[in-house]
Formats: structure tokens, sequence, C-alpha cells
């Protein structure tokens, strides 16, 4: 449940920040307003418009700025297949898609505002630059024949940016792709947990309940993987969780 | 307890992919014509792209649940990465075809060529960025082979946008994008939703300075939509349970969809 009391106070906060530099813009100007016939009563009228004109750029700026480097980090993931696509025999996308990329971007920072491109371009071209290196390593294998003996090596993609995707849509889908994962990679535990948050989402995927009760046999609590199995069985009539606990009680009674 | 007059509305914006709650947003429906078409066109590969949350996998659903009703579809969306897996699965579901061994695409190639359907059959791919380029090449062949017609999603980056559309502009693929919504789409995502489910009061409660400041915080994404209004419409139960007199139902308020929206982390505080 939402905690109301908290979030308010953290409303409040938020404005208060939203506020200050406004409010420390308007106390600047008012300070220089004050300061403006002093300077004046002492003969150097110039220089003064130019300087709170300034200040308000860059009290603008900074909120917009913040925001444009929140978007770019929500999308990252998935870099693993394009590349891999990249490595399909007909076209060599390697070398154009840095120049095309470094192109756009440029014209995307032209546009805007001069200030602070730096930093952000240099990682993205580094972002760039990593991935491709390993699909020149390791090109595809020219699919012939034996293509059932090639294994799935090439997926070495990360298996955390697929966990902060779930985290974030919820997908059971994704849920029980990552709970998969976990079981073939022998982390039971982490299996299990995920295919637990993936029934509290959905609970009727067969296949999910299924991992579920496998990481808890791995886990060696078999007599909890009975429990569970039996308990879908008796909502969903699930005919392999069925052959699953038959398989178990069989075993477990040799 | 007398039902809320808020509990309703915030149950429609459950983050979840149903075809029966598919709004129809004009952008959308275009795509979902041509996707159509497409889909008619033999040889054709169909790549439906776009950044998450961008409504791929709804529209996708929202195919397979449409033609289902004239001919063979089969919905793949829990992505099986491993390749004999998924030869195996594909030919369970298109052919009835079932094996416990691994199954070559020589031997899949094979079984297709016995079955010949009138119409080929369609296969979606929901999530396809997690399949390898061994497997998509498997695919591929499949259906240069004409075996099975396949649609897919893929959901990436910005970065990755350009590279993309370079490769899969070959002319196997016929790509199309999906986008986030603009203020428009997204006043009638919002209202359609609520109005689907008669919460005519609700609806009535959302003024366009309400919408531009969703859609500002949002940026027009679907998901983050849901989840700024689930949360946005909890705050509303929450206050009409506990706190009554501070509701206004002139309009949303501004505070409280800012709440919301430091719930679910679209504002940092
Ligand atoms: N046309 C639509 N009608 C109703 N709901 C929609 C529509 N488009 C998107 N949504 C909703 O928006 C949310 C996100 O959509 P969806 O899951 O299809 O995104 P996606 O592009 O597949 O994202 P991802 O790349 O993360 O898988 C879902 O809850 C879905 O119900
Ligand atoms: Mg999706």
């Amino acid at each position: 449940m939402l905690d109301i009391t908290n979030l308010e106070r953290r409303w409040f906060k938020y404005k208060l920040k939203r506020i200050f530099p406004y409010g420390l813009l308007v106390t600047l100007i008012l300070v220089l307003g004050l300061s403006i016939p002093l300077i004046f009563s002492k003969g150097s009228p110039a220089p003064i418009d130019s300087l709170p004109k300034n200040s308000i750029k860059t009290a603008i700026s900074t909120p917009v700025e913040t925001t444009n480097e929140e978007s770019s980090m929500i999308l990252q993931p998935s870099m693993q297949f394009i590349q891999s696509m990249g490595a399909v025999p007909e076209t060599d996308t390697t070398v154009p898609d840095t120049t095309l990329l470094g192109s756009s971007k440029n014209s995307v920072t032209s546009n805007t505002v001069k200030l602070p491109p730096v930093e952000a371009s240099s990682s993205q071209s580094q972002n760039v630059k990593v991935p491709i290196a390993p699909t020149i390593k390791a090109p595809l294998p020219l699919v012939k024949g034996k293509l059932t003996s090639i294994k799935r090596d090439d997926v070495a993609f990360d298996i955390h940016e697929i966990e902060d995707r779930f985290k974030n849509n919820s997908n059971p889908n994704l849920g029980l792709y990552i709970a998969h994962y976990h079981y073939d990679h022998g982390n039971y535990a982490e299996a299990y947990n995920y295919a637990l948050k993936t029934n509290a989402i959905n609970s009727s995927m067969d296949d999910s309940w299924l991992i579920f009760a496998k990481s808890l046999v791995k886990l060696g609590k078999e007599d909890q993987a009975k429990k569970t199995l039996q308990l879908y069985i008796s909502n969903s009539n699930s005919q392999n969780a069925k052959n699953y606990l038959e398989t178990l009680t069989k075993e477990t009674s040799k | 307890m007398e039902p809320s007059l808020f509990s309703k509305p915030r149950d429609l914006f459950v983050d979840v992919v149903n075809p029966k709650d598919y709004v129809q947003i004009d952008s959308v429906s275009h795509i979902y014509q041509s996707l159509k078409n497409s889909v008619q066109k033999p040889l054709k590969m169909i790549l439906l792209y776009g950044r998450p949350g961008t409504g791929k996998s709804m529209l996708l659903h929202k195919l397979h649940h449409d033609l289902s009703k004239h001919q063979k579809v089969y919905m793949i969306d829990i992505p099986i990465i491993d390749e004999d897996d998924f030869l195996r699965v594909l030919a369970q579901k298109t052919y009835s075809y079932a094996s416990r061994e691994p199954l070559s695409l020589t031997k899949f190639l094979e079984l297709s060529a016995a079955v010949n359907f009138p119409i080929i059959p369609i296969v979606l791919l929901d999530e396809a960025q997690l399949y390898s380029s061994a497997l998509m090449e498997k695919i591929r062949l499949i259906s240069d082979a004409r075996a099975l017609k396949f649609v897919i999603t893929l959901h990436k980056t910005d970065n990755e946008e350009i590279i993309a559309k370079e490769h899969f502009q070959t002319r196997i693929w016929e790509s199309i994008e999906l986008h986030n919504a603009s203020y428009e789409e997204l006043k009638i995502y919002i209202q359609k939703k609520l109005l689907k489910a008669n919460c005519f009061d609700v609806a009535n409660m959302i003024n366009d300075n309400n919408i531009k400041l969703i859609n500002k915080l949002t940026r027009g994404n679907y998901r983050d939509a849901n989840k700024l209004m689930f949360a946005l419409f909890t705050l509303y139960t929450w206050y009409e349970e506990h706190n009554p007199h501070k509701i206004k139902y002139n309009a949303l308020s501004k505070k409280y969809i800012e709440m919301a929206a430091i719930h679910t982390g679209l504002i940092r505080a």
C-alpha cells in the first residue's frame, strides 16, 4: 500500500526544491537591484544587465538536462540482439553504424543548447564500440546443413538488464523467462524467486509453477514442492503439473 | 463498505496486455491496418519495433486475437531461446508434431512440406531481441521456404534505432515502428479507457492541463501512463476513504498527480 504521509512529505520537499532556484534567482535580482544604485553612484553603468540574463539561462537549463539523462537511462538494453543481427552474413553493418550514429548525435547536439554534451557523447560512443568488437571475433557460422550444432553461446546478454525490465514492466513472460534462465544456470534460489514473482503476477502459467516446484526440489524442499503442486493442480487441473508430481512421488519413493 | 468512485478507474490501469482492453488510437489503428495488410504478403517478415511501453505486445496480441478467427496463428510470447527447443515447440504448435527429440531445420522443413496449408500459418514472436542471431537466421530460412510467416516485436534503445533500421531495411523485412503517444493520443487513450468502463464522473474530472502534466511526466509512454494513473487513483481511493473533504471533484489535482509520479519514480524526489 501507499504510505501517504511519507509521499506527502516527499512531495513537499520536491516542491521546495523546485521553487528554490527561482527563489534564489529572485533574491539575486533583488540584491543586484539594490546594489545598482550603489554601483551607479560610483559611475560604471555598462556591465550590469548582462549578468542576470546568464544566471537565468543556467537556472532554467538544469532541470531540462536531467530529464534527458533519465530518458536515455531507461532505454538501455538489447544491444546484443542488434549486434547479433548485424553479424548475419549479408550486410556489413559495423563500420557504417558508428559513423551514422556519430553524425546523427552531432546534428542533435548542435541543434540544442551549446552547454554540456562532452561527457554524454563520449560515453555513448563507448557504448557503441565496445559491444561490436565481440561480433568480429566470433562471426556467425555460415548457415548451411549442420545448423543444429550451433549453440547459443552468442547470447551472452546481460540477464540483469532483463531483470531490470521485469522490475519495470512486471511482464509475467519476462519473469518466467528469467526464472528459466536461472534454473538453467543452476541458480535455483533465484529461479525460485522469479517464479514466485511471476506466479504472483499471473497465477495460471503452468511453466512458472513447474519451475517453481523444480527449484524447490533442487533446493532440497521436495515436500514443499509437492504441496505447491497439489495446490496448483487443485486450482488449475494442469496435466503438466500432474505429470511432474507423479514423477516426483515415484522418485522419492524409490 | 461503499464501493469507491476511484477503485474502478484504478483497476483499469493495471499494466497488463489483454487484447480485449485494446483502445483504438488513430495512428495505432493505421499501423494495425498496414500490419494486417503486410501479413497477407508472401515472403515478408514483419518487424514491429519501438521503445519499451509503446504497445508492441498489445498490438501483437490484438493481431493474434483478430487473425485467429480466419487463419492459423500462433503466439510465442515467452521467448524460447534454446534453438533445438524452439523448432520442437514450433513443430508441435503448428503441425501438432510431438517429439521429445531435438528437431533439425531440415526435418522441420520436411514436416511443413508434408502438411501444406492453404494459407501459410503465421507465427508471432514477442520480445525477439532475446533470440540469438543463429536462431533468427533459422527463422528467416523457414520464412524463405514459405513454411511459416513471422511477425516479430523488438524493443530497443535510442542508439540502436539507426542500426536496426539499416539492417531491417533489407528486402525481407517490412518494419513498422511504434511511437509514444502524442498529447492528443494520450488524451484519447485515457478518456476512452475510462468511458469504455462507464467511469463518466472520473473522465469528466480530467481537464487539458491534467493531460498536459501527465504527458509531460510520462512522455507519452503508455506503460508509464498506466503506472501513473494507477498510482493516482490509488491515492484518490485512499483520500476518499480517509480524508474525503480534501478531494475536489472538478479536476484532477496537480498535487496528487505529482505525488503519484513521485511514487512511480517518474519524478525523482
Ligand atoms: N492501443 C492500446 N490500447 C490499450 N492499451 C494499450 C495500448 N497500447 C498500449 N497499451 C498498454 O500499455 C502498456 C504497455 O504496452 P505493451 O506491453 O504492449 O508495450 P511493449 O511495447 O510491448 O513494451 P516492451 O518493449 O517493454 O515489451 C500495456 O499495459 C498495454 O495494455
Ligand atoms: Mg512487450
